[in-house]
């Protein structure tokens, strides 16, 4: 199940665990693992990307320096993400371009989801609807989009989502239910979905 | 890879790790390529949950392994510098601390010599003399205080047996009940003590600025607050005097023996011992009653040895005169307070003979001597 993991020797959590008695390896094994993940979800918080990866090292930096205080049982990805998260907003209010951003809730999810090159091995008909599905996600509201994102292209549980979004579970699940829907009921108006493809060209 | 044969939902497909990367990723190791094609209905959903996974991708960061790899090198030495100033910033706490410690030690020091100074001189200048009241604030184990306001002696007798036998415009400061391994007792004014034997409870005898301990004896204190001198005057066994370490730390000590006398002089808390009491004018005019009286009883009716206690002490003796008119004693009752030299009495008339003691007024019941 974890082939998108390339370092299957540790998981998150033994990495995380020797990190905390001062493992220098693992810590620099984690932060191959998430740094451009975090990056690109960064990005998405803020427009300026130098000082996104500033965010993240300042992160990595805390959790290095301030590893005795650290808990011991974290989701590391959420954990990840959730800081860098707070870090940027920090950084939102601070920053005097960003005075009018008084809150985590304000950070805007800027990420615009694209459509793949790779796609263009696909036949026409699938560019096409993956290119409409692309333009109704990304005329969700932000917060949906961000839940989206952070479920199924970050994995996270929706209890790790309300976590971060600092609402409930209820409102969490309701952000995700919501920005489905509305795909689907535009969706089926647009396609008739007889067409199967091949799934060769994946 | 059990558990997908019970999607419905895109949902179900969307949050499957392997299902995204096998669409993401183009890594099928569940095949999930030949599982989709098994039927037609799962297929339309496969498909429909494969376009919105493709049209939710993100632009990756675009980051390749050599930048991820400096980005690290970068965090290495900001977790240093990091390191390095909060270590710096602990230094400059434990400097701050240390530097302020030494003020706070300086300043202690100077407290304390100053202090100790000023006591010194307050000592010296105003304590030179130290009062019954300021004795008795040093004592904190819940004392009783007796005062003699009338114009004839008094007794007390202690817990312990002892009798006190305290002189007009005296008061007596003791304990209800004796505790600890030591007894002690403070005096204003005059009283002749008649101690208790107890060797392992030394008694002393807190009397302006001095103290005398005695194990059992009798003797006589004079500590009036408003006269120039202290006097101690030894009528049986042996007592030992020093002064009171509230006025001086000098662990000298003056040993008295039967007869001997000491004067101490307030004004320059120097003591002097007189070995011949009968030679001291003061001394000898100051003599009370119990002081002069034998208690060397030789074949003597018990009510004569009645009437020279009652004279000793300033009491009433009640005893049933006819029962007891025949009776004869021998004994030697000289360095015996007033309750031992009661039940010595009591106990020679015979075992059914016993005394009561309420103030200044003692009866005694008897049915006669053996």
């Amino acid at each position: 199940m974890k082939t998108k993991i390339s370092h299957t020797t540790f998981d998150d959590n033994t990495l995380w665990g020797k990190l905390k008695e001062g493992d220098e390896k693992s810590f620099s094994i984690l932060f191959e693992r998430y740094y451009s993940d975090l990056v690109s979800y960064g990005n998405s918080l803020s427009p300026f990307e130098e000082k996104v990866q500033d965010c993240i090292q300042d992160v990595f930096t805390d959790i290095w320096v301030y590893r005795n205080g650290l808990q011991s049982s974290v989701v590391v990805k959420a954990y990840l993400l959730s800081s860098v998260r707070k870090r940027i907003a920090r950084l939102n209010e601070r920053d005097h371009i960003f005075r009018k951003a008084a809150s985590t809730d304000s950070v805007a999810f800027l990420l615009k989801f694209s459509v793949e090159h790779d796609l263009i091995d696909d036949d026409y008909a699938t560019k096409e609807k993956v290119s409409h599905l692309n333009k109704l996600l990304n005329d969700l509201p932000a917060r949906q989009k961000e839940a989206l994102y952070l479920r199924y292209h970050q994995g996270l549980t929706v209890e790790q989502i309300a976590d971060m979004l600092d609402v409930n579970y209820q409102s969490a699940s309701n952000l995700l239910y919501r920005g489905l829907l509305t795909l689907r009921k535009e969706w089926k108006g647009a396609f008739s979905l007889i067409a199967l493809l091949s799934s060769s060209t994946f | 890879m059990q558990k997908r044969n019970k999607y419905t939902e895109i949902e179900d497909f969307l949050s499957d790790e392997s299902f995204q990367s096998w669409i993401l990723s183009k890594v099928d190791e569940d095949n999930w390529e030949e599982w989709t094609l098994e039927s037609q209905q799962r297929a339309k959903l496969v498909e429909d949950a494969r376009l919105l996974l493709l049209a939710m991708k993100v632009p990756d960061s675009g980051l390749s392994f050599s930048d991820v790899h400096n980005a690290l090198q970068e965090t290495w030495m900001k977790i240093e510098n990091k390191e390095n100033q909060i270590d710096l910033l602990k230094n400059n706490n434990l400097r701050f601390l240390r530097k302020y410690f030494l003020y706070g030690v300086a300043a202690t020091l100077l407290f304390c010599v100053m202090s100790v100074w000023f006591f010194r001189n307050t000592i010296t200048s105003t304590h030179e003399v130290v009062t019954y009241n300021e004795l008795i604030d040093t004592n904190n184990e819940g004392l009783v205080e007796q005062t003699n306001n009338s114009d004839k002696p008094q007794i007390i007798t202690l817990s312990d047996g002892s009798s006190v036998l305290l002189q007009p415009n005296s008061k007596l400061s003791y304990p209800k009940i004796f505790t600890g391994n030591e007894r002690k007792v403070y005096l204003s004014g005059e009283g002749f003590f008649e101690i208790s034997k107890n060797p392992k409870k030394p008694f002393y005898v807190y009397a302006n600025e001095i103290v005398t301990k005695v194990v059992g004896t009798s003797f006589r204190v004079k500590a009036y607050s408003d006269q120039p001198n202290v006097e101690v005057l030894v009528r049986t066994g042996k007592v030992k005097v020093k002064s009171n370490e509230l006025v001086s730390s000098s662990e000298q000590e003056v040993v008295l023996l039967p007869n001997q006398a000491l004067r101490f002089v307030r004004s320059d808390l120097v003591f002097k011992k007189i070995t011949n009491i009968t030679e001291d004018e003061v001394l000898v005019k100051s003599v009370g009653n119990i002081e002069q009286l034998s208690f060397e009883f030789n074949d003597i009716p018990v009510s004569q040895i009645f009437e020279t206690i009652e004279q000793a002490y300033l009491i009433d003796i009640d005893y049933p005169k006819e029962k007891l008119k025949d009776c004869h004693l021998t004994t030697s009752l000289s360095d015996q307070p007033l309750t031992e030299k009661l039940k010595i009495v009591c106990r020679s008339i015979g075992t059914n003979t016993s005394f009561e003691m309420n103030g200044n007024q003692i009866s005694i019941t008897s049915e006669g001597c053996n």
